[in-house]
């Protein structure tokens, strides 16, 4: 005869009574706006019903969207910018931040000192970072112009009013700064057992060899982890474009983020719905970025 | 035997609660428990404010706030009127209205500052016309000044202020001399201007600084009021549903030719908060003009161009003679419709208290702003202020003030669209763009915001 199973035991009482308050706050802080982000996105909701978002009906379901992707350009343009933001992390920074990884963990001379020193942009504020670069930026007294003005006299570059490359000085205000995933690729790498080392080094392998065939495949889910992270990071930039740009010249420097700023609470139209449907688009984007890293470095998968 | 002892404790703390109230009560005087009776009777008003900062920081707050306070001490018989500072200033009570009218509510009263709450606070039925109260008292209404008719909506006026953004520009005759160029108080029509701007090139003195944003915008909405027709589509500004328009597009014309190409980019910055360079340029003696409001007499003040130099000065137009400025009124006071007749009726009187000639001449003898009134008596004042700013502060409010035509800014205006004409004067300034294309780009954003 079969046992059967109770449901409401003292035990599952108990692992109900302390999952609840985790699931609670899940609920209330992150399903519930979630929800209502993508609810709204399919209503009218701005100034005018500023307390009573109003479902757009069947028929017009999807006008948000329609109107953001064919008639928006500051949308088209944000977009296209945090994409772009998004690949110029996993082309730039991951592979800059692991190379520094790769060197610092030689424990050449110094290298303590340099690794302080690599992620001190990424204790300070983004607020102190953007007004650096905007006086490093800056057109009357910016090194840039100076240094561009040595190269070519009269060049007088002003790289936040010119949108040929308003887009590259935002890019460069953060883009090097790994700091913080540099320490996780280290701690990684001091973890691997140096006997593994020892016996590559027994077998005549080189160092170059050793980082590119062992070191390399044994730190792929932790290179995962941190390329989500600045990926993540590229999609939802917003500081340094509030701080350095304002979303100009010409709002060439939007991001999503700073978009949905704009539209939702930088406007006297508060137009929350559609500042929602660019959030949607965001959430979307976002798991798409994260499904295809971990498909690409099987960071589920162990070593 | 356990359950007397808990009875017990119980007791004692009952009695010790009993006693410690009888003894606070016995702390006060007989005249204070009255007086704290009379006050719980009086009706009472919250009035918010944005004037948080330290004297040190910015004197202008603590006398608004000395202003505040006196005003309700004076009234501290018929009502309490609680004032209250928000450190967030202007921008975070606009954003805490915005939290409040989510659930209904509103503050009794809050001084916005320029940040607009009115659409969205109107449209949730949450705050008082102003309009019957200012149309029954004749000095209410010259104390609003330009407020009366540009805070008017569709027969209503939500908002008024005491201070208004009065906006010309600034010269330093040193450098018109030096230049042999006409000052621009000769001026006649915008072709002076013209003039004198190349003599100064010609001279190798940069005429002005700019940047994305707010002096240049300055300059857009000052050429705006050049004639009848350009005036009557700037003033369509907040309904405009299109940019082609002739006397926009000869504008924008004048901007790319006559203004942004005559400069260098080193003297055209990125624009926002941050971007202050025209203004250290002009205040070092680098440029000739400074396109910002009345309240920069300030920044006279031991500047290396010396305060004789520095002049305020109104736009031409081409109307010989007739002098164009701009007056923003925009959101100040705004009262909750939702507040009893005795709690509104205060409110009412503190707009009127600081809309009053002696706030008004106040605001102005401090160094505060521009007040709106129109009952002011510059002359007075002039000779009343000792210090040099503040003679320049009270010259440029009255030049503004006596202007032939007087306009709202390119933001009032314009309202969202200000962001997105700024963003093109980069493009007009390296001739990436034409003022053809950007009229598209504009409609085209009309379009997408609808």
């Amino acid at each position: 005869m079969k046992k059967r199973h109770r449901l409401f035991t003292k035990r599952n009482g108990f692992i109900c009574a302390f999952l609840a308050p985790g699931i609670i706050l899940f609920m209330v802080i992150y399903a519930y706006p979630l929800v209502n982000i993508f609810a709204t996105s399919f209503c009218r909701w701005n100034y005018k019903n500023f307390q009573s978002p109003e479902f757009l009906g069947w028929e017009n379901l999807f006008d948000n969207y329609i109107k953001m992707f064919t008639l928006d350009a500051n949308f088209k343009m944000a977009l296209i910018n945090t994409v772009k933001w998004v690949v110029l992390t996993m082309v730039i920074q991951i592979p800059f931040t692991l190379l520094v990884a790769l060197v610092l963990a030689k424990k050449p001379r110094g290298w303590k000192f340099t690794r302080n020193m690599f992620i001190i942009p990424n204790i300070i504020s983004t607020a102190a970072i953007g007004l650096i670069f905007l006086n490093i930026y800056n057109p009357s007294r910016g090194i840039i112009t100076e240094i561009c003005n040595m190269i070519s006299p009269g060049s007088n570059v002003n790289v936040l009013a010119d949108e040929k490359y308003a887009f590259w000085g935002v890019t460069f205000a953060f883009i090097l700064f790994g700091g913080s995933s540099c320490l996780l690729l280290l701690t990684q790498i001091f973890s691997i057992d140096p006997g593994i080392y020892e016996a590559a080094r027994v077998d005549g392998a080189s160092a170059g060899q050793i980082d590119r065939k062992i070191v390399l495949p044994l730190m792929r889910p932790m290179i995962g982890t941190v390329s989500i992270m600045a990926a993540n990071y590229g999609l939802l930039l917003y500081n340094e474009i509030a701080l350095i740009t304002g979303g100009g010249p010409d709002n060439a420097t939007f991001s999503l983020s700073y978009y949905i700023y704009r539209t939702a609470l930088g406007s006297t139209k508060l137009n929350f719905a559609r500042g929602n449907t660019a959030g949607v688009i965001q959430f979307i984007l976002g798991i798409l970025l994260v499904g295809c890293i971990n498909k690409v470095f099987r960071t589920d998968q162990g070593d | 035997m356990k359950m007397r002892k808990n009875r017990l404790a119980a007791m004692s703390l009952a009695v010790c609660m009993a006693a410690a109230m009888a003894l606070a009560g016995c702390g006060k005087t007989d005249g204070e428990v009255k007086e704290e009776e009379e006050d719980q009777n009086l009706p009472t008003i919250t009035f918010t404010h944005g004037y948080y900062h330290d004297e040190s920081e910015w004197p202008a707050a603590a006398e608004m706030r000395a202003i505040y306070e006196e005003f309700a001490e004076a009234h501290k018989d018929e009502f309490n009127f609680v004032i209250k500072a928000d450190e967030g200033g202007a921008e975070g009570i606009y954003n805490t209205a915005l939290n409040d009218l989510s659930s209904g509510e509103f503050y009794d009263i809050a001084d916005f500052g320029g940040w607009n709450i009115v659409p969205v606070a109107s449209e949730s039925d949450a705050i008082l016309d102003l309009k019957p109260y200012l149309d029954e008292d004749a000095d209410f209404k010259d104390g609003v000044g330009v407020c009366y008719d540009q805070n008017l909506v569709d027969g209503k006026i939500y908002s008024v202020r005491e201070q208004i953004e009065g906006v010309g520009f600034w010269y330093n005759s040193a450098l018109f001399e030096q230049a042999g160029a006409q000052t621009p108080d000769q001026w006649q029509t915008w072709a002076d201007f013209d003039t004198a701007v190349d003599k100064l090139v010609e001279a190798g003195i940069m005429p002005f600084g700019l940047n994305a944003g707010w002096p240049t915008n300055i300059l857009l909405a000052g050429y705006s009021q050049r004639n009848e027709q350009s005036r009557a589509f700037y003033e369509s500004g907040a309904t405009v549903e299109s940019f082609d328009d002739a006397s926009f597009r000869e504008s924008l014309a004048f901007m790319q030719d006559n203004v942004l190409q005559k400069i260098d980019s080193a003297n055209f910055g990125p624009g926002g908060d941050d971007d202050e360079q025209y203004r250290t340029d002009f205040f070092d003696g680098k440029t000739a003009m400074l396109f910002n409001g009345v309240w920069d007499a300030g920044g006279a003040v031991d500047c290396a161009a010396g305060i004789e130099n520095i002049k305020p000065a109104t736009f031409p137009t081409d109307e010989p003679g007739k002098r164009a400025a701009l007056l923003s009124g925009g959101t100040g006071f705004v009262v909750s419709n939702k507040l009893d007749e005795q709690q509104t009726e205060a409110c009412i009187e503190f707009i009127k208290y600081m809309t009053s000639p002696e706030i008004a001449s106040r605001i102005i003898e401090k160094g505060i702003g521009m007040a709106p009134g129109t009952a002011i008596d510059y002359d007075e004042l002039l000779n009343k202020v000792e210090t040099d700013d503040a003679k320049l502060l009270v010259e440029a409010c009255r030049m503004c003030q006596k202007a032939d035509v007087q306009a709202l800014g390119l933001g009032n205006t314009f309202g969202d669209a200000e962001g997105e004409i700024q963003g093109k004067y980069a493009g007009l300034m390296d001739g990436s763009k034409t003022p053809e294309d950007v009229i598209k780009e504009l409609d085209d954003f009309l379009a997408a915001s609808e």
